[in-house]
């Protein structure tokens, strides 16, 4: 059989290879696969692209302007805000001509309130200077309630889905369509995700690129500098921390290596703009740069509000600034996102399928390279050529971690090439990489010529005679 | 000769027929204590409650009067001026204000191991409580 085993040919190894590959790839056992793939994602987001390789295009034009419990207390104004309180606060932004403002807030429900002409006259003004307002509508509304108060939608105020997507507790993926309420379906139906609406209203120089999937969010790490200068963190045992997180490559290795939570980012990447500065109004050049110019979202972060997610790099963190990181992944990608597909020449292939293909060149670079090695093993036991033993088993324990590095470097290079030239994030390629090293593994152990020769010895083959 | 006493009187005489010219500074240096400098916004809204819940008008900005003294000011931030002779109470961020004092520096200090738990209560907002699948 061992006899046999030396002639299998290549089409053969690449066979096996290839099925044990799909195997894993689609079935996805336990779930194990997918697990591990966000798991990479993750901290391939925490250590490396984060810190290191995001661009800061989108951070420099996107801020948040967030009441939180300090706003309230500060203001002596108790939650709920009645609609005159959140007209105040969007005058007091509009007074420093953003780009557009986003209201992260649900007016769904009728309550009498006599300051809503407030609201609807400051939706006036921001149409009067020319400043885009969006609001949100309510998508789970079971009792055909409204998705926005009927005084509101009636100005024609662009109303938007606010729905985030949850991948296991964690926020990693953004939608790319959503309800229409009163916006027009573009051609095939659909409407745009609150983040990829307000791109393509407000960057329209960047041309969207297909998105057929979902956006695969980059979150950013380094803590915006004007939070860093009035947020701190305290720790559990009540001792203030910097929001400064710039720490070397090496040392962010190091600690995360002990626990993935010594690094992350408890700040806002996102610049935050404090509402109760802005009803202060006082003149403020941070304000004033993180307000200009800038597409705000105006949001909250209260305690039972219940409005927040779990970030791959923050922890639990309002959802506004999953609105916030997905245009800013828009406006530093240009329009190209990452997603969880990849789409050529107008076809659109999802993970799976483009894991396979990536996988291809891999397997028969691997299987060309094993089969070649066999080759020369028979030839030099069949004139007679033999090492030593020891020589032998050093040659094979040297090539045995060459094999394995150069498997994994070449699965590398394949899923960084995808996600260079089609935008795949690293959960949609990084399986690749895995069974790569597991298709080496298979070879070395001889996994392949072992059921060449099995076969063959079961179908009566005999070895060729020398 | 014209008399020159003559001329500075017609000067000063003027000067003092142009109430704008003689009362404005600036930074209205000649009020003290907390004073409107002037309106900041092409509109400021007058509220007749310093919880800004009824609006009285809503003044164009050349019309606000220009170094108008505080009255009062509210926990909300909201500023007591007197417009022709009404009390109104003002949006701070719609003018430019001087205040004696020093406002107090805005801090945050947050949480850490915010990834380890979550609050397991819903703020009771009565009809204002959160729905699923959206924020508010």
């Amino acid at each position: 059989m061992a006899a046999l085993g030396t002639r299998v040919p290549l089409w053969f190894v690449f066979l096996v290879l290839f099925g044990f590959a799909v195997f894993q790839i689609l079935m996805n056992p336990f779930g194990f696969s997918d697990m591990t793939q966000r798991y990479t994602q993750d901290i391939s987001n925490l250590l490396i692209t984060g810190p290191f390789v995001y661009g800061t295009a989108g951070h420099e034009q996107v801020s948040a302007a967030m009441i939180d419990e300090d706003t309230l207390h500060g203001l002596g104004m108790p939650w709920p805000w009645n609609y005159g309180a959140h007209a105040r606060a969007l005058d007091a932004l509009l007074a420093y001509h953003p780009k557009a403002v986003v209201v992260d807030f649900l007016f769904v429900d009728s309550r009498p309130d006599p300051t809503l002409p407030q609201l609807v006259e400051e939706i006036q003004r921001y149409r009067k200077a020319g400043v885009p307002l969006y609001f949100e509508g309510g998508t789970e509304l079971p009792y055909g309630e409204f998705p926005l108060r009927p005084e509101l939608a009636k100005t024609g105020v662009p109303i938007l889905d606010p729905t985030i997507l949850v991948y296991d507790g964690v926020a990693r993926q953004y939608p790319t369509t959503g309800s229409c309420f009163n916006q027009r379906p573009s051609a095939n139906g659909t409407c745009d995700s609150l983040a990829v609406k307000v791109f393509k209203d407000v960057f329209p120089q960047y041309p969207v690129a297909p998105l057929n999937g979902l956006i695969e969010l980059v979150w950013g790490t380094r803590t915006d500098a004007t939070n860093a200068k009035w947020m701190h963190v305290t720790d559990q045992s009540g001792v203030h921390h910097s929001c400064n997180n710039d720490i070397s490559f090496l040392r962010r290795i190091y600690l995360a290596f002990f626990d993935t939570s010594a690094v992350l980012a408890h700040c806002p990447y996102t610049g935050v703009i404090p509402v109760e500065t802005l009803m202060r109004g006082a003149d403020d050049a941070d304000v004033t740069r993180l307000a200009t110019n800038r597409v705000i979202f105006y949001g909250a972060s209260l305690e039972g509000a219940q409005d927040k997610s779990y970030t791959p790099v923050n922890g639990l963190m309002p959802n506004v600034f999953v609105h916030a990181m997905a245009l800013d992944n828009l406006v530093t990608f240009q329009g190209r996102p990452e997603q969880n597909v990849m789409t050529i020449w107008g076809y659109t292939i999802s993970n799976n399928p483009a894991q396979i293909m990536a996988i291809v060149p891999v397997i028969f670079i691997l299987s060309w390279i094993h089969t070649r090695r066999i080759r020369r093993k028979r030839a030099r036991a069949d004139h007679g050529g033999e090492r030593s033993a020891a020589a032998e088993y050093f040659l094979d324990k040297t090539v045995e971690t060459l094999w394995h590095y150069f498997a994994f470097a070449l699965a590398l290079g394949m899923g960084l090439l995808l996600a260079l030239l089609v935008g795949l994030s690293t959960a949609n390629w990084v399986e690749v990489v895995f069974v790569s090293v597991e298709l080496a593994a298979l070879l070395l152990l001889g996994a392949t010529e072992s059921v060449w020769g099995y076969v063959h010895h079961v179908a009566g083959g005999q070895p060729a005679a020398r | 000769m014209r008399h020159p006493v003559g001329s500075i009187l017609v000067a000063w005489a003027l000067l003092a027929a142009t109430p704008a010219l003689a009362s404005t500074d600036d930074d209205c240096s000649s009020v003290s204590g907390d004073v409107v400098i002037a309106a900041r916004t092409p509109q400021v809204d007058l509220y007749s409650d310093s919880g800004a819940n009824q609006k009285a008008l809503t003044l164009d900005q050349d019309k606000f009067p220009a170094c108008a003294p505080i009255a009062g000011r509210a926990a909300n931030m909201m500023l007591q001026v007197q417009v022709n002779g009404t009390k109104y109470w003002v949006e701070p961020h719609m003018v430019k204000y001087r205040f004696a004092g020093k406002l107090p520096a805005i801090c945050r200090n947050l949480a850490m191991g915010s990834n380890q738990q979550t609050v397991g209560a819903t703020r009771g907002l009565g009809e204002d409580c959160p729905k699923k699948g959206g924020p508010r």
